[in-house]
């Protein structure tokens, strides 16, 4: 018992040493300066964006949280800085959405938010992303089975058509054919590069 | 102050409060109350009958019944989930053709028309539909009567596209027609439905007198949807109906007879303002069908603008084409609209629905503002009146 005794007192003492309350504060001094430069760092938004919406579609889970910072009619002057937030009625993969974003509803660019259905048929659109100069075939699916998200209203309607061309109109409900045919928002999914 | 005076205006203040006192115990008291209910009566020309879509909650449509005289609500009737409202021809209904879910936001759906008396406001009877109403933006032709009443015709789209036909006396569906991807019920006649096709043209189906298919016909086309494609909210001339294209041409379809005559195309814009000043919005036009008088909501825009408010009310004489004024909205301090209406009369009013849900009214021939009412529900995006 007297050598255990002597063994956690000399780690103690060892530990107290190599860990005093100063250089504790210290450390976390570092990480929290650390931190706050982070956001000071250039970085590409783009990537982390991609990679942000790719970890959302990979889990199947939600983004993150949106904002309603959105007016449905302020998007006539696209913002060349929202072309590639998806919390953006701006990013380029919404050129022909009119509704509200999933992003900003629990789920992503690509992803129906929880409890939602997705509906199994869309319309199609041809948007341009700025970003590698190329025209992307975009699905915009609805999600459906709440009622309407009621955040982020988007109405943009890039080489959109009325109804008689039902597979370029977004006036219709893409619920419709769904089991329960509420709408509750939009996403925006690329199917391919348009040659 | 001595003391007499203070006695004295002691007195006086006890001698007015005891009259006081008496004049208000020989009032006599206000009667009993009896609780009823508003009839708003027999419809009138200047009553307007808005669309309020409530977007950020679908499920509960509703429509505004707003007097453009007295400037006052004079009630509503509920629409449910993106519903389809027409009047009847004698003004005496209006018909919503909705959906329910069982569950409030979900369940099992129902399709429906209901039928509402305008001079109580209050639903007279319903008629279930199949599971494939279209579920869609507001227009004319969403549901629509025949110009007799004895048919009323639902569009379909699941997303195939069909009618129904209904006989509402009867209180029944009489039959469903196949309309090969063409959508809409444009009625004409007793006994005639029109429906708008990717090709262009006009598929016209007559009915026998129990409301199956007799025949049909496809027009000419009369647009180019790749170029330059028709909105698909036509607006009622004297013999048709007028559709307006994303760059402001004007093609006006006369279904007075067995088959559409297309009039020629004219433009809202000159060949400099071509490109750059178009028709936009929900309700992109109102006629004023005795005074030929034209009203379109104008914004500057390019490719995929064609949902923007007007932020002008161009008026133009229908018989030359002349545009006959502008009127700048922003001197109104109004809001892009998306909506316009005006009545049949021979004083008539203007109404215009903005993107703020602003409700306006205007005098349509002076272009006087009489009225904004602020905040008519969510969205209204659709006026129709009688």
């Amino acid at each position: 018992m007297r050598s255990l005794d002597n063994l956690f007192e000399h780690s103690a003492r060892l530990l107290a040493r190599q860990t005093s309350r100063r250089s504790l504060i210290a450390r976390i001094g570092t990480i929290l300066t650390g931190a706050a430069l982070v956001p000071l760092l250039p970085i590409d938004r783009s990537s982390a964006r991609a990679a942000e919406s790719s970890a959302a579609t990979q889990k199947n889970g939600p983004a993150p949280a949106g904002s309603d910072k959105l007016d449905s009619h302020q998007h006539t002057t696209p913002v060349k800085a929202a072309t590639d937030d998806p919390l953006s009625c701006e990013y380029w993969k919404y050129c022909a959405v009119d509704g509200f974003l999933c992003s900003c509803c629990g789920g992503s660019s690509n992803t129906c938010p929880p409890g939602t259905v997705p509906s199994p048929i869309t319309w199609i659109g041809t948007c341009h992303n700025p970003a590698d100069n190329r025209d992307y075939i975009v699905s915009y699916n609805d999600c459906c089975g709440k009622t309407s998200c009621g955040h982020c209203e988007c109405n943009r309607n890039e080489r959109e058509k009325p109804m008689y061309r039902a597979s370029r109109n977004n006036d219709l409900n893409w619920c419709m054919a769904n089991a329960d045919s509420n709408y509750h928002c939009s996403v925006s999914v690329i199917l391919g590069v348009s040659e | 102050m001595n003391i007499a005076l203070q006695t004295h205006l002691l007195r006086s203040a006890l001698a007015y409060l005891a009259l006081c006192t008496a004049v208000i115990a020989a009032t006599p008291p206000l009667p009993a109350e009896h609780l009823t209910v508003a009839e708003i009566g027999v419809t009138k020309p200047h009553w307007a009958y808005v669309y309020d879509e409530a977007f950020n909650n679908e499920t509960d449509a509703r429509v505004h019944v707003f007097d453009g005289d007295t400037f006052r609500r004079l009630g509503q009737i509920d629409a449910g989930y993106t519903p389809g409202i027409n009047l009847s021809p004698d003004g005496k209904t209006t018909v919503v053709a909705t959906t329910y879910f069982s569950r409030g936001s979900r369940g099992t759906r129902t399709d429906l028309v209901e039928f509402t008396d305008n001079n109580t406001l209050a639903v007279t009877h319903e008629i279930v539909l199949p599971a494939k109403r279209a579920q869609t933006l507001p227009s004319y032709f969403n549901v629509a009567y025949s110009a007799d009443s004895h048919f009323l015709y639902v569009a379909y789209i699941t997303p195939a596209a069909s009618f129904g036909v209904l006989d509402p006396r009867r209180k029944t569906v009489l039959n469903e027609i196949d309309t090969a991807g063409c959508v809409l019920v444009i009625p004409s006649g007793p006994n005639r439905v029109s429906s708008l096709c990717e090709s262009g043209r006009l598929l016209t189906v007559t009915l026998n007198p129990q409301g199956k298919e007799a025949s049909r016909a496809s027009s000419d086309p009369f647009f180019n949807a790749d170029t330059d494609p028709v909105f698909v909210q036509g607006v009622p001339t004297a013999k048709g109906y007028a559709f307006l294209s994303f760059l402001g041409e004007v093609h006006e379809v006369d279904l007075s007879g067995l088959q559409p005559v297309f009039r020629p195309t004219w433009s809202l814009v000159s060949a400099a303002e071509r490109g750059t000043w178009r028709p936009g919005g929900v309700q992109v036009a109102a006629i004023h069908r005795t005074q030929d008088r034209l009203f379109v909501p104008m914004h500057q825009g390019g490719e995929g603008s064609h949902k923007e408010g007007g932020t002008e009310i161009w008026v133009f004489d229908l018989k030359t084409h002349a545009r006959l004024e502008r009127w700048p909205l922003q001197a109104y301090k109004l809001a892009p609209v998306i909506a316009i209406q005006v009545s049949q009369d021979p004083a008539p009013v203007l109404f215009a629905a903005t993107t703020a849900a602003e409700l306006a009214v205007f005098d349509a021939r002076t272009a006087q503002l009489k009225h904004v009412e602020q905040h008519l529900g969510q969205t209204p995006w659709f006026i129709f009146n009688h």
